[in-house]
């Protein structure tokens, strides 16, 4: 139970409704200022946050009434329904709302990438960070949502670190990257060479240069498209006679073509790996039938891996993520038990700060009253008359406090009710 | 007399308790870097390096003062140097994690380091601090005195770069394996990259290489010193003179033919035993050479 305020949570994500409602509930980023503005403007919303991707859109508001989520989050469906004037009974049906420790917590699983399409892919926490600054820039978000965001941050990495959700490709191109890496360790000041055009082993390509690959050859036998794929992917094209000649320049080499026939074969990689001084090479044959001849494996340094091999390992590494993802949930678990009770506590103890301040200065304002006919005191005396009325007031006030403390359910009226005498009070 | 026994014996206590913290500390260490590998944290090993190197600094505090409770650098005999060569490898292993980081290796080798110590701790104290046939030939004249913890010292480390020589080309093998076999499973993931097996471990016979060297060099100076001869044939010696071979024909065949990889992890796999050869068993074939 959150104090003063409420997070409240409106969204809608793959899971609840597919790309074409999606797109009509995305903000555009352009517009994303005027958005949080016309969003905070509202009744019941204090604060408000946007995170809009190709997947979701997540609405994150805090209100500054208790116990009114309810109506904090219709004021966020009719935010939505007049902003993207989209039906409000089609809106109702695609999206979800939680409340406090729900919103809290689907928070915290959003920006872990548990709700991910592709569980723990990274982008997301990237794409949360984005939204907070946006937010930030718009002045829409205070003190609560801030510091929820912070935590959801800390918590994605958390996850990162702590299980192993991120830490295996699941698609065959990023297994190459793996694969590379379990091989030259890092792909800085690698040369990629791309035979053929295929388009799985172009998105390879374009992984491993996203990567850190320094250079690619881009080798067809059309030297047109080799040189236009290749002004695209700021590569250099090489005559298809030629590729033996510029192999062992290359580290790495995918090959996609519809030859059918082995293009790359044992004698030519043995050649490539005496001018190498046997610095290793690896290559990716992405290609049915296949162009790389498997023999290739039994040379020393030479590492040869099929569409098959890369398919396999994608396919144990995604069972492996579903497995990391349950380690992951009962990390946030905690979190958001940690968060609701740090949420909790910092109120009480700012209605006991409050209860103790205010009745603290009444006793004092009495002893100033009393002064005059106290005549003058002398430093001992008045030493001794600030330590009795300080006793006096702890006397008075630590039974309360107690009591506050034990009642804390986060519930309690008896709570309630000193919120509303002393925590308000000491606000204004 | 009664007063600077007493100091000895606290001192030997004293230098028990610190050995005992650090061999405590080496086996959380090896604890901890076991999770860390098993479970995949990505938790860099700062921790790790932190546990190690208290562990480090007791053990540091307790050779240094063994070597003034007993007047003389103390790895004379196997309780000694099972203790050095655990400190040696430890060393190693600190200066190399300032620039590798590789989780696979303290989970080999902090084990290893743990065995050491505990032998150390184990073996009882000799009967005589000074082995017979040393007495007197350390504390002979200046150059003896620093020619023979330079030997020794130089050997040891040595070996404790060749024990990581010998790591990585195990781990090389297992990695090459795994990929060559298509088969990714527990190894794949958690063993370093090729390339870094192979590059840690060069480096490192490149380091033990020019330590064996000079190992060698002082060894013969100092055989000079005592009894004016160079070379012995002990069995010791003969085999110290093969490991430095087998390790110059790989230094040689990278340098020139680039041999790397698999022939390189192969080689020094043998290096490394005819290392344990030397060491453990030129002791059971007797010889002048025995000590340590």
């Amino acid at each position: 139970m959150i104090a003063d305020m409420s997070i409240v949570l409106v969204g809608v994500s793959h899971k609840t409704a597919a790309v074409e409602i999606r797109e009509r509930l995305a903000f555009v980023e352009t517009h994303i200022h005027d958005a949080l503005h016309q969003l905070v403007d509202r009744e019941l919303i204090s604060e408000g946050l946007i995170v809009s991707t190709c997947n979701r859109v997540e609405v994150i508001v805090a209100t500054p009434k208790q116990n009114e989520a309810e109506a904090a989050i219709s004021q966020v469906y009719d935010f939505l329904h007049r902003y993207h004037s989209c039906d409000s009974h089609l809106l109702r049906k695609h999206c979800y709302h939680h409340s406090d420790s729900s919103a809290i917590k689907h928070v915290f699983r959003v920006t872990s990438s548990l709700d991910s399409m592709v569980v723990g892919e990274p982008q997301i926490t990237g794409q949360v960070k984005e939204a907070f600054q946006r937010a930030q820039e718009a002045d829409s978000v205070g003190h609560s949502l801030t510091r929820l965001m912070n935590r959801a941050f800390v918590v994605a990495k958390r996850v990162r670190n702590e299980t192993g959700i991120g830490s295996s490709a699941v698609s065959i191109s990023f297994v190459a990257v793996e694969l590379a890496k379990k091989v030259f360790e890092t792909l800085k000041g690698t040369t990629v060479m791309l035979i053929g055009a295929g388009e799985m082993a172009e998105l390879a390509a374009r992984h491993l240069l996203n990567y850190g690959a320094s250079r690619i050859l881009i080798v067809n036998r059309t030297y047109e498209n080799a040189k236009h794929l290749a002004d695209e992917m700021k590569g250099e094209p090489v005559h298809f006679e030629e590729f033996e000649k510029r192999m062992p320049e290359a580290e790495i080499v995918i090959c996609s073509t519809g030859a059918p026939h082995y293009l790359v074969n044992h004698d030519q990689v043995r050649g490539a790996l005496d001018t190498r001084r046997n610095r290793p090479m690896m290559f990716i044959d992405i290609s049915v039938p296949r162009n790389i001849d498997p023999a290739i494996s039994n040379l020393d340094n030479a590492f040869v891996f099929d569409v098959d091999d890369l398919e396999s390992i994608a396919e144990a590494n995604r069972s492996e993520r579903e497995r990391e993802a349950l380690r992951a949930e009962a990390i946030i678990e905690t979190e958001v038990e940690h968060f609701t009770a740090a949420l909790a506590e910092g109120d009480l103890n700012a209605v006991i700060g409050a209860f103790r301040r205010e009745v603290s200065s009444m006793t004092f304002a009495e002893l100033d009253r009393s002064r005059k006919r106290l005549g003058s005191l002398s430093e001992d005396q008045e030493e001794a008359l600030r330590v009795m009325l300080n006793a006096i007031v702890n006397k008075f006030t630590q039974p309360v406090i107690k009591q506050l403390r034990e009642s804390d359910d986060g519930h309690s009226p008896y709570l309630e009710a000193w919120r509303e005498m002393y925590h308000h009070k000491d606000k204004e | 007399m009664l007063l600077s026994s007493r100091i000895l014996i606290c001192a030997r206590k004293s230098m028990t308790i610190l050995l005992m913290i650090a061999l405590l500390l080496y086996m959380v260490g090896a604890f901890y870097s076991i999770i860390i590998l098993a479970t995949k944290s990505k938790h860099a090993g700062r921790g790790l390096i932190a546990l190690v190197g208290a562990g480090f600094i007791a053990h540091t505090a307790a050779i240094g003062i063994d070597w003034s409770r007993l007047g003389h650098f103390p790895i004379v005999n196997p309780k000694e140097v099972s203790s050095f060569i655990a400190w040696a490898i430890v060393a190693y292993y600190l200066v190399m994690s300032l620039r590798y980081h590789v989780r696979a290796l303290p989970t080999i080798i902090l084990p290893l380091v743990f065995v050491f110590t505990l032998i150390s701790l184990l073996l009882p104290d000799p009967a005589q601090s000074l082995p017979l046939m040393l007495e007197g030939a350390i504390t002979a004249n200046v150059v003896t005195q620093i020619i023979f913890p330079a030997h020794v010292t130089l050997v040891i480390f040595s070996y404790a770069a060749f024990i990581v020589t010998f790591v990585c080309g195990v781990m090389y093998l297992i990695q090459e394996h795994e990929l060559k076999a298509k088969h990714f499973g527990a190894a794949f993931q958690r063993l370093p990259a090729l390339n870094t097996c192979d590059e840690i471990g060069y480096r490192s016979l490149s380091i033990g290489f020019v330590l064996l060297t000079l190992g060698v060099v002082t060894g013969i100076v100092w055989n000079n010193q005592r009894d004016g001869r160079y070379w012995h044939n002990d069995p010791k010696e003969v085999m110290a003179l093969v490991t430095w071979m087998i390790y110059l024909f790989i230094m040689h065949y990278r340098l020139t033919a680039g041999w790397r990889g698999r022939r390189v992890a192969l080689l020094s796999i043998v290096g490394f035993v005819v290392v344990l050869l030397t060491w453990l068993g030129a002791r059971a074939l007797g010889g002048y050479h025995v000590f340590g």
